[in-house]
């Protein structure tokens, strides 16, 4: 059968319709209940319940079949609605939209305990409509004539570190890391053909030590909402998913699921800190809105340039490895990354040679302390500002802008002068969405400079060996992050709060190169975010890590260096859903 | 307090001792420098009482974040701290905290060893640090030793805090 299993843009490309309210209401009026694969549960038929929460709404729901329910909120009138739910072991989840309204409710119920979470559900309630908003409120069960129980469901830092491969009854397989207690990291593999990992907000909240329920919203893409209950034993999932795929249609369906248990990585919370959500809607003193939560909008906030635009910035302003300042208010091209950056080298002082590689120009080079003359093979010398890192015995990494070129390119390079073998990490803008966000090619090559024999057919090579790693970073104090290198073509970075739980977290196309045992150059770009492309030297034998970052802003293209100090978090087992089988190809 | 000087309780109740003793003995001139000494001892010990509680009482405001609300005619900008400082607390390991009061009783100086809890914002340069300030962290604290130099100036009946600096140890 022909066919691929890639849509035509990757999420962080779809342009998303911006649905109006209209349009919402409209999509919503015809709907008559979620849609389920599996056959819905009639745990509530013929049965009224009471809902008392915390904070929020008494619901009183009365349920006359397995698709059918009424409901109330506080003293309000009842409303007839549809509904799915669906049963794991002692947890009950159902899931139902108010009618005439763009609001609903998803509601999980420990029938041993009583106790329950609901999560009302809304559109329209951020500038960009279709993104679905959450509530949620503590509560349990009333249980006439028994006292209110004191115990409640509650965010938690327990789920922080676990990864599942899920299969829904829908046919839908993803990859979920959940490295952080705030943001989790997906990977569409049936929908989007598992080239690249995206992220989201999340809540982790705490049934019991075996059942925990888990959200994402995918801001800054659909908007969809996606709850779940896991069963953490069984790897087994029940939950809903709302919200308008890329062709504007409603979705809205209770799943089940099963999985796999790909590992767990590290947390990096102080010992005893099981707390959950920990990063505060609102800051302090403040209190937050209904459904507040911080939500990491690249997206929206990112320069959007024109090449225009690019050249006459980057005409204005363009600096190479600015002096350090890492004083606060410090304005130098990301200072705050270069914290922990390891002493330069001298040792290309007074050297020249020629890298040559596969398929690009050969580049000549001749270098002073602090500068560099380059040349494109017969082509005239041009000076730039350069500095170089001996990462590893013989292995150089050094970077340099590429003045005069007309993407303004720049190059980071790794030499190994005990092998003769180069990979320069080409980087440049003018690129297809936006002018100012780069891009990158990878060339492989040789070094030849006298005395230095270089191989004939051995070059460094991609590698899927980092695939599933975990790498912690700490680049200054008060900045460490973590990647996770969640796939062959993208890695995903979280940023720790000031208790080192995992925060904020964001992802982007990446790649890996071997350079030798324990030591690979990677890059990631920061698409549809800053538009910066970042490539790092990683050691994992010194267990640091030195780099080149480059980027174009509204202040210019600036390339600088920076480093950090390593820890290793722990590793998932995903290299074998990334392999290429015979079914879903071209044919 | 100054415990290096005179002004101690300790200090007092025993010079108040000594002083006590000779009363009875001594001529009509003696016992009245002894009433003006002793007068000049409590005023001295009423306004270190008094600055002392106007140091407290700045110190709590500047650790809920309202540093110079307590300093009712002082000019405030000697008297605001650094943003960066979040709280001060005595240190207890350091040097003796020393008050003193300039001679015509309108001025004074102090001298307190503290622990100073300083928030420094890392540069908003990078992805990574947008991210760590758009979750609410973003910043670095740390605790120094310091010595917060106060100058304190009387109006009538009031002392209030002048300048307000701190010195390394």
């Amino acid at each position: 059968m022909p066919g691929t299993p890639y849509p035509k843009e990757q999420m962080h490309r779809i342009a998303y319709t911006k649905l109006s309210e209209q349009q919402i209401a409209s999509k919503l009026s015809g709907m008559s209940g979620p849609a389920s694969a599996s056959p819905l549960s009639d745990v509530f038929v013929g049965k009224s319940i009471r809902i008392v929460t915390d904070n929020g709404p008494a619901l009183a729901y009365t349920f006359s079949k397995n698709n059918r329910l009424s409901v109330a909120e506080n003293s309000g009138g009842a409303a007839q609605a549809g509904y799915g739910a669906l049963t794991l072991d002692s947890v009950a989840f159902f899931s139902h939209m108010i009618p005439g309204t763009q609001r609903g409710y998803a509601v999980v119920i420990d029938q041993e305990t009583n106790l329950a979470t609901a999560f009302e559900l809304w559109f329209s309630g951020y500038e960009d409509k279709r993104e679905v908003q959450r509530e949620i409120y503590y509560g349990y069960v009333e249980q006439p004539g028994r006292e209110a129980p004191k115990a409640r469901h509650a965010p938690t830092n327990r789920v922080e570190g676990k990864g599942y491969y899920w299969k829904q009854d829908t046919g839908a397989e993803t990859l979920e890391f959940y490295p952080s207690a705030a943001y989790s990291n997906f990977v569409e593999l049936s929908r989007f053909g598992g080239e690249l990992s995206f992220c989201g907000p999340s809540d982790y909240i705490k049934i019991n030590e075996d059942f925990c329920i888990y959200t994402r919203t995918e801001c800054e893409f659909s908007g969809t909402f996606t709850a779940y209950v896991i069963d953490l034993n069984r790897i087994e999932q029940i939950g809903v998913r709302l919200g308008f795929d890329a062709n504007d249609a409603l979705e809205y369906s209770v799943f089940r699921g099963k999985g796999e248990w790909l590992g767990q990585i590290a947390q990096f919370e102080k010992f005893g800190d099981e707390t959950g959500a920990p990063v505060p809607a609102a800051n302090p003193g403040q209190t937050p809105a209904k459904g507040a939560r911080r939500v990491y909008r690249p997206f929206k906030t990112m320069a959007k340039m024109t090449p225009a635009q690019v050249d006459a910035v980057c005409a204005k302003h363009t600096s190479a490895f600015a002096p350090r300042a890492i004083a606060p208010g410090a304005n130098a091209p990301a200072a705050s990354m270069a914290g922990n950056l390891g002493p330069t080298t001298s040792w290309l002082a007074g050297k020249s040679f020629t890298l040559r590689y596969d398929h690009a120009p050969a580049m000549e080079y001749r270098f002073d302390d602090e500068t560099l003359q380059w040349r494109k093979e017969g082509r005239d010398w041009t000076k730039a500002r350069y500095q170089a890192f001996e990462s590893s015995p013989g292995v150089i990494l050094f970077g340099h802008l590429l003045e005069g070129e007309p993407s303004h390119d720049g190059h980071s390079i790794v030499a190994d002068f005990h092998q003769g073998l180069v990979t320069c990490l080409n980087g440049y803008l003018n690129t297809p969405y936006f002018a100012n966000e780069a891009g990158v090619k990878i060339h492989f090559g040789v070094i030849e400079m006298e005395g230095l024999v270089a191989p004939k057919y051995r070059r460094h090579e991609l590698t899927d060996e980092m695939v599933g790693r975990a790498v912690s970073q700490n680049y200054a104090p008060g900045l460490t992050s973590m990647h996770l290198y969640s796939t062959p073509h993208s890695l995903s970075w979280i940023i720790f709060t000031n208790a080192d739980a995992g925060g904020l977290e964001w992802s982007g196309p990446a790649a890996y190169v071997k350079i030798r045992d324990g030591l690979y150059f990677m890059y990631w770009l920061e698409e549809a975010c800053n538009g910066t492309l970042g490539t790092i030297l990683v050691n994992l034998h010194t267990m640091r890590d030195v780099g080149i970052g480059y980027n174009c802003g509204e202040n210019g293209l600036n390339m600088n260096a920076l480093g950090a100090h390593e820890r290793l978090a722990g590793h998932f087992d995903v290299k074998r859903f990334y392999q290429v089988k015979a079914s879903g190809g071209v044919v | 307090m100054n415990t290096d000087n005179t002004s101690t309780r300790r200090s007092f109740l025993k010079g108040g001792a000594l002083l006590a003793a000779p009363l009875a003995a001594v001529a009509a001139p003696a016992v009245f420098a002894a009433d003006e000494e002793l007068k000049a001892r409590l005023a001295k010990l009423e306004n270190e009482a008094a600055i002392h509680s106007l140091h407290q009482s700045w110190l709590r405001r500047v650790n809920l974040g309202a540093a110079g609300a307590a300093t009712p005619f002082a000019d405030s900008k000697n008297v605001a701290l650094d943003e960066s400082v979040c709280s001060i607390a005595a240190d207890h390991a350091g040097q003796p905290d020393t008050i003193e009061i300039a001679a015509d009783g309108r001025s004074a100086a102090g001298r307190f060893g503290c622990a100073v809890v300083i928030e420094t914002r890392i540069a908003q340069d990078c992805t990574l640090a947008q991210m760590a300030l758009a979750q609410g962290g973003g910043f670095v604290r740390r605790t120094e030793r310091r010595v917060l130099k106060v100058e304190y100036a009387k109006a009538p009946g009031t002392w209030g805090i002048v300048k307000a600096e701190f010195a390394q140890v």
